[in-house]
């Protein structure tokens, strides 16, 4: 049987169901483009995109179609290529997965907003957006699909318009992943020069690769996936609805920096300095956001917080040359973290609004399937053995354990696991036990099956799903298999310390002491004091210099003092006190012709 | 200095301190410049008598015959612009067009 055949057509299957109702929008505008229809469609493309995945499973078939080229200069052509590999194949089915849940979420959560189809399009093409830059074999099909998902972020983060946060959160977004482009369209132009072709199969060199176009990639991560430097937009984003959150700013988009480094890891893999680079960058930022997470009491600030943590994770994990296990935390985290947004979200509807977690309580017993979800989605977070993010988050702390590097950054992830398990506790116990504190009779409510079936349906994948991809995937390199029992163990101990610390704490906030404001308390819960301290004197400065150089300098001193104008002011000077002379009467000129005489006289005699 | 030329030097340079600095009239300019001829027409009649050389006496009758062209044409000048001007003052004579 043609596996090939079959593995295209059912992938372009997959593309062209997605593709369906925006293919229908200008032809009705009737019911027929409803968020329900727009639910069965990702649905229907979900069940298809298993094909291709299991495909592979069971024969390991990979392949590479190209259908048109773009022939934009005679030698550098660009063909409009797929590439269907383990990372793109296995992406489809879960990106597809938890979109269908989130969707189906959001016909009840979006349900009272009067442009919901407008919001389900503008989800559905973002999805196609970040499925192009999956399925990009060259840098032009990435850059196509990463300016999509940038675009599709800034409208869907700032989707309650009057709102001037979300606004203000919007531009943050877009700005800070403009950064980032600058570092992506870098690496394009040094390989279109070097290399003569955006393919990135022909990238890798024998030698060295230079490590500027490396930088380029890196900077384009870190300003897409929030790392520190350029991570504000990401706490800030939380001001769109939680099905923006969930999607967006959990599984998919922001993993996209992640996705472009795994793709150029044969880039990334020669040389020492950008693998250093990705892994202290990584271990900062997971160790920033854990930080900052310990102390927020928004509940979406604390998954946004966290999900940035992981985002770190997943880059130290690309600077131990591992990116087959960063596609694996990839994968699990989407389960969770997606899941981990939607139980919020229910929380935030069932108690009218209110998202401050000092004001919940008590919700194990008002919203039991969702509080139990809640529970699932924080223990696989903290890398419970055997739920899904045990399967990812072990590895990569065992291969951090067991390699040849840095001690500085190998300290910090310890550090960021242990924070990681404080505020997930701190969340569960905060939101679920104890008395009460929300107002009294809130709407709790969550009969309706479209809320409680997408998260028990994300529930199961976040139990299953790190079983199910590591029995079936085989691993390029040979994970770590012996080491001492404490290394073995160093993130269950982390993690066990982080909850002791956790209960400690929680005990402590029982007895109604008010916390003493302390340097720890100031730094964690004023996010670093990084939002201060750059968004101000950098764009001063930088409009200061401009200033200094275009008017001051250049028209002010130059043109004015020094120059042209400076000259005529010198003329002037001179010009005025001669014009008493120059008045054209006789009488001047016999003044001074007398005068002029006078002089010769007394000089000869 | 002998007195001669004392008083031809003062009665010139005067006159001539008198053409530089008029305040309204052309009228008094061009009366001083008569005065100037004046006195150069006394200092050359003087010249010769006193050098006892008598050949140089034709020198002053020349002076005066253009002396009396210049005076003519200065009276003409003076007479063509009190009939543009209407006045012979002098700050109508400016050289500026404006």
């Amino acid at each position: 049987m043609e596996t090939t055949l079959l593995l295209n057509t059912s992938l372009l299957l997959t593309l062209a169901i997605i593709l369906t109702p925006t293919l229908l929008l200008p032809v009705s505008k009737t019911s027929s483009n409803s968020p329900t229809t727009i639910t069965r469609t990702v649905k229907t493309a979900f069940l298809i995109s298993l094909v291709p995945m299991t495909l592979f499973m069971l024969s390991g078939t990979e392949s590479i179609t190209s259908y048109w080229e773009w022939k934009f200069t005679t030698n550098f052509k660009i063909p409009l290529s797929f590439k269907m590999d383990q990372y793109s194949m296995m992406f489809f089915p879960i990106a597809l997965f938890v979109t269908w849940s989130i969707l189906q979420f959001a016909t009840w959560y979006m349900a009272s907003e009067p442009h919901i189809t407008k919001f389900f399009f503008y989800l559905l093409t973002f999805l196609i957006a970040m499925l192009i830059l999956t399925i990009a074999n060259n840098m032009f099909l990435l850059f196509i699909g990463w300016e999509g998902v940038g675009m599709m972020s800034f409208l869907l983060i700032g989707w309650w318009q009057g709102r001037a946060e979300a606004n203000t959160a919007a531009l943050q977004a877009v700005l800070y992943n403009r950064i980032g482009d600058i570092g992506l369209i870098l690496s394009m132009a040094w390989l279109a020069s070097t290399m003569n072709t955006w393919e990135m199969q022909q990238a890798p060199l024998p030698t060295q690769t230079p490590t500027l176009p490396l930088l380029g990639l890196i900077l384009a991560a870190t300003g897409k996936s929030a790392q520190f430097g350029l991570h504000p937009w990401l706490p800030a984003a939380m001001e769109g609805p939680t099905p923006v959150s969930a999607l967006l700013h959990s599984s998919t988009m922001v993993v996209a920096g992640i996705f472009l480094l795994i793709r150029t890891h044969p880039l990334l893999a020669n040389n020492p300095t950008a693998l250093t680079l990705c892994l202290c960058l990584g271990a900062l930022s997971t160790l920033f956001a854990a930080t900052c997470a310990l102390t927020q009491n928004d509940i979406k600030k604390i998954i946004a917080f966290s999900t940035s943590s992981q985002l770190g994770l997943m880059m130290v994990t690309i600077g131990l040359n591992l990116p087959q296990l960063a596609f694996l935390h990839i994968s699990t985290h989407a389960f969770f973290k997606a899941m981990l947004f939607l139980c919020s979200g229910t929380i935030i509807h069932s108690l009218n609004g209110e998202q401050d977690i000092r004001k919940m309580g008590g919700l194990q017993k008002m919203l039991p399937t969702t509080t139990s979800c809640l529970t699932i989605g924080n223990l696989a977070l903290m890398g419970t053995p055997f739920l899904a993010g045990f399967y990812s988050k072990d590895l990569i702390i065992e291969s951090l354990n067991t390699s040849y590097l840095n001690t500085w950054a190998l300290l910090l992830t310890l550090l960021a696991t242990s924070f990681t398990a404080t505020y997930s506790l701190r969340m569960t116990l905060l939101v679920q036990t104890g008395f009460p504190r929300t107002p009294t009779n809130p709407p709790t409510n969550e009969n309706n099956p479209m809320i409680t079936n997408p998260i028990t349906r994300l529930a199961l994948g976040s139990i299953l799903a790190g079983l199910l991809i590591t029995s079936y995937i085989t691993p390029t390199k040979t994970p770590p298999m012996t080491m001492p029992t404490t290394t073995k163990t160093a993130a269950v101990i982390a993690t066990a310390l982080g909850i002791a610390l956790a209960m400690e704490l929680s005990t402590m906030t029982h007895t109604l002491t008010y916390p003493k404001q302390n340097p720890h308390l100031n730094f964690s819960s004023s996010l670093g004091y990084f939002n201060p301290l750059m968004h101000r004197p950098n764009t001063t400065n930088l409009l200061n210099s401009g200033q200094k150089i275009a008017s001051h300098l250049i028209d002010l001193s130059w043109y004015k003092k020094m120059g042209p104008e400076g000259l005529t002011d010198l003329q002037l000077m001179a010009i005025k006190t001669s014009t008493t002379l120059h008045t054209g009467l006789i009488k001047t000129y016999l003044g001074s012709f007398a005068l002029s005489i006078l002089l010769i006289l007394s000089t000869q005699t | 200095m002998s007195f001669m030329h004392l008083s031809f030097y003062s009665a010139f340079a005067l006159s001539s301190l008198g053409l530089a600095f008029h305040r309204t009239h052309l009228i008094s300019a061009l009366l001083c410049l008569e005065s100037m001829m004046l006195s150069m027409y006394i200092a050359l009649s003087i010249w010769p008598i006193e050098n006892q050389a008598p050949s140089f006496t034709l020198m002053p009758m020349l002076m005066l015959t253009f002396s009396a062209c210049e005076a003519g044409a200065g009276l003409a000048m003076l007479v063509a612009s009190t009939r543009t001007h209407g006045s012979d003052h002098l700050h109508n004579l400016n050289l500026l067009q404006c």
